[in-house]
């Protein structure tokens, strides 16, 4: 399985990236809404994004709206992952089109939870 | 109407209230250790007991705006930043870490720990990017919350520390009609 | 550092034997960390100290916390999911049919721990049926008072909501207090939370439509299981539900429940006149 991870933090970028990698996915990466939209557009959908909230050029919400809008990335799960942590940030998102929210900070067994609910865990995985 | 007089001016910001009204120190050191605990590492203590900071300390931090505004500021010595930024890398870090590195490691730590404060103040609130190097400066010893840690001995303190003057008041606090129609933040 | 190279080695093969879990040597200040607040809950002044003790006197539930201590971060909602399906897809349909209408029905989660057992069930019960919150009562309870406690006070850290809850329920069933998550009165009115010692006798409760058991038993030699199971019984109702944890059976301890396969989980009812 394939996930696309964004986040304008390079270390967060590293965090995120070596717990998917550890759980079986193929990992890249991505600094923007933008900068993931040209990593779609090449064709490289992956099954799962990981989306920060607050990065420049174009930050995850509108990035999560720009996906919602193309039916060719339906199959795509968006999961965000963010320091935004009010009540009112979560239900805007899912509103707008994500499906999960794991909210920073958060641990590694957290992100393999949310991803057993979801159903994208490549492989039974022995800790 | 849209000019403050001074004695406008001075009733916005006493609406305003102090750090000390909204959080506490306590409430600031669970929100550091569960920020330690998720991205240096998951047996990262941090110790509640103050320590010399060294000559060459590093700042990084986030502004939160909303009904409360100001900062939230996490300054340590160079050296100690640095280790964290490896702590939060692992396999991943560089022999050599860059300037960048560390003002990204160290900046996303701000990030976390501002995010978690913005979610514990009442009301709507922004948090801007992360900044990183010799911090905003106190202005108001009133409306600062700091708290002193230890982490592997190194001293690392965490402040939340208001802005004067004060950004203009979000129409939440009704201070005056100018801002009625303003979309908050 | 009060921890003997003995003592440690003594934690090792406890936490070993009961979890399969290995704490690599130089994990010391770890076992110190997380035992250090079970030795002062003792009135003890180190984790030597406790140590010693449990050796001397060994105890299924000082054991218990320890290895839990050790090898538990935060409890997942939703832990091991397929018991909470069951419960919506299959105990609740049958127990809507069997059951005349106004009854109460009663959930039992036996070993509590910080409340996202019971909670669960509160949420996938009011999410399923109309008015959970007077046709559901849940009693909660746990060994330690502290975790009752916990469980009755229904907040939770962001790391805590971060553990398998999915984020629609969150939002739907929580609010922020603080730093931390608060439990909707709602859901905090249908839980019950109170200290019961499941190895002595138990107090009157129930009777009980389902019973949530789950990694209490490894933890209790045959003949305590046996007790347990026997107890446990007394308290249901007779076409009630059991789940046990993932790794736990009645098979070949107590032959008086019927296994029933649920999914990709199982249940135990009591057998008919055994």
């Amino acid at each position: 399985m394939r996930a696309l991870v964004i986040d304008d933090s390079r270390a967060m970028r590293r965090i995120v990236s070596s717990i998917l990698t550890g759980l079986g996915y193929e990992v890249r990466d991505a600094g923007h809404g933008g900068e993931a939209l040209d990593v779609l557009n090449e064709g490289w959908v992956p099954d799962l994004a990981t989306i920060d909230w607050n990065m420049p050029v174009m930050d995850g919400l509108q990035f999560v709206s720009a996906v919602r809008s193309n039916p060719a990335w339906r199959s795509m799960t968006m999961m965000m992952v963010t320091s935004e942590s009010e009540h009112t940030q979560i239900v805007r998102a899912l509103a707008a089109g994500a499906h999960e929210y794991v909210i920073k900070p958060f641990t590694a067994d957290a992100i393999r939870d949310k991803l057993a609910l979801l159903g994208l865990l490549p492989q039974e995985v022995v800790l | 109407m849209t000019t403050f007089d001074t004695a406008e001016r001075r009733r916005t910001v006493e609406a305003r209230p102090v750090i000390a009204e909204l959080i506490d120190a306590a409430t600031v050191q669970a929100i550091a250790e569960e920020a330690w605990i998720s991205l240096v590492g998951e047996e990262e203590v941090l110790v509640p007991l103050p320590g010399e900071l060294p000559a060459d300390v590093l700042s990084s931090w986030v502004d939160v705006v909303g009904p409360w505004t100001g900062s939230v500021v996490l300054t340590t010595g160079r050296r100690t930043a640095e280790e964290l930024t490896r702590a939060l890398l692992r396999d991943s870090a560089p022999a050599e870490l860059e300037e960048e590195d560390v003002a990204d490691a160290f900046g996303e730590i701000a990030n976390v720990v501002g995010g978690s404060v913005k979610a514990a103040l009442p009301g709507q609130s922004a948090l801007s990017l992360p900044s990183v190097g010799t911090g905003p400066d106190v202005r108001n010893a009133a409306d600062v919350c700091r708290i002193d840690l230890l982490w592997r001995g190194e001293p690392v303190a965490i402040s939340v520390q208001g802005a004067l003057p004060a950004l203009p008041a979000p129409r939440t606090t009704p201070v005056h009609p100018t801002y009625e129609n303003e979309v908050p933040l | 550092m009060t921890l003997t190279a003995t003592s440690f080695d003594w934690v090792r093969q406890v936490v070993h034997r009961e979890s399969a879990i290995v704490l690599q040597p130089g994990k010391e200040y770890l076992v110190e960390a997380r035992l250090l607040p079970i030795a002062r809950q003792m009135g003890l002044t180190d984790v030597g100290q406790l140590v010693d003790n449990v050796r001397t006197r060994p105890s299924p539930e000082n054991t218990r916390r320890i290895v839990e201590a050790l090898t538990t971060n935060e409890t997942s909602w939703f832990r091991d999911g397929d018991p909470f399906t069951a419960l919506t897809t299959t105990v609740l349909p049958a127990l809507q049919a069997s059951r005349t209408h106004g009854e109460r029905l009663q959930v039992w989660s036996a070993a509590c721990s910080s409340g996202q057992e019971p909670y669960t069930i509160a949420m996938l019960l009011e999410d399923a049926m109309p008015n959970a919150s007077s046709r559901v009562s849940i009693t909660a309870t746990d060994l330690s008072r502290e975790m009752v406690e916990r469980t009755r006070a229904g907040r939770f850290s962001q790391l805590e909501v971060n553990r398998g809850l999915p984020a629609p329920m969150l939002v739907r069933h929580f609010t922020r207090a603080g730093n931390e998550w608060e439990v909707n009165a709602t859901l905090r009115r249908m839980v019950t939370a109170t200290e019961c010692n499941l190895s002595a006798p138990l107090p009157r409760m129930g009777p009980f439509d389902v019973v949530y058991l789950r990694n209490v038993l490894i933890y209790f030699d045959l003949s305590t299981k046996q007790a347990i199971l026997r107890r446990v019984r007394s308290l249901m109702r007779p076409d009630g539900w059991l789940f046990l944890g993932a790794a736990e059976t009645t098979l070949g301890v107590d032959d008086s429940w019927e296994r029933v396969v649920l999914g990709r989980s199982s249940a135990y009812r009591p057998l008919k006149g055994a």
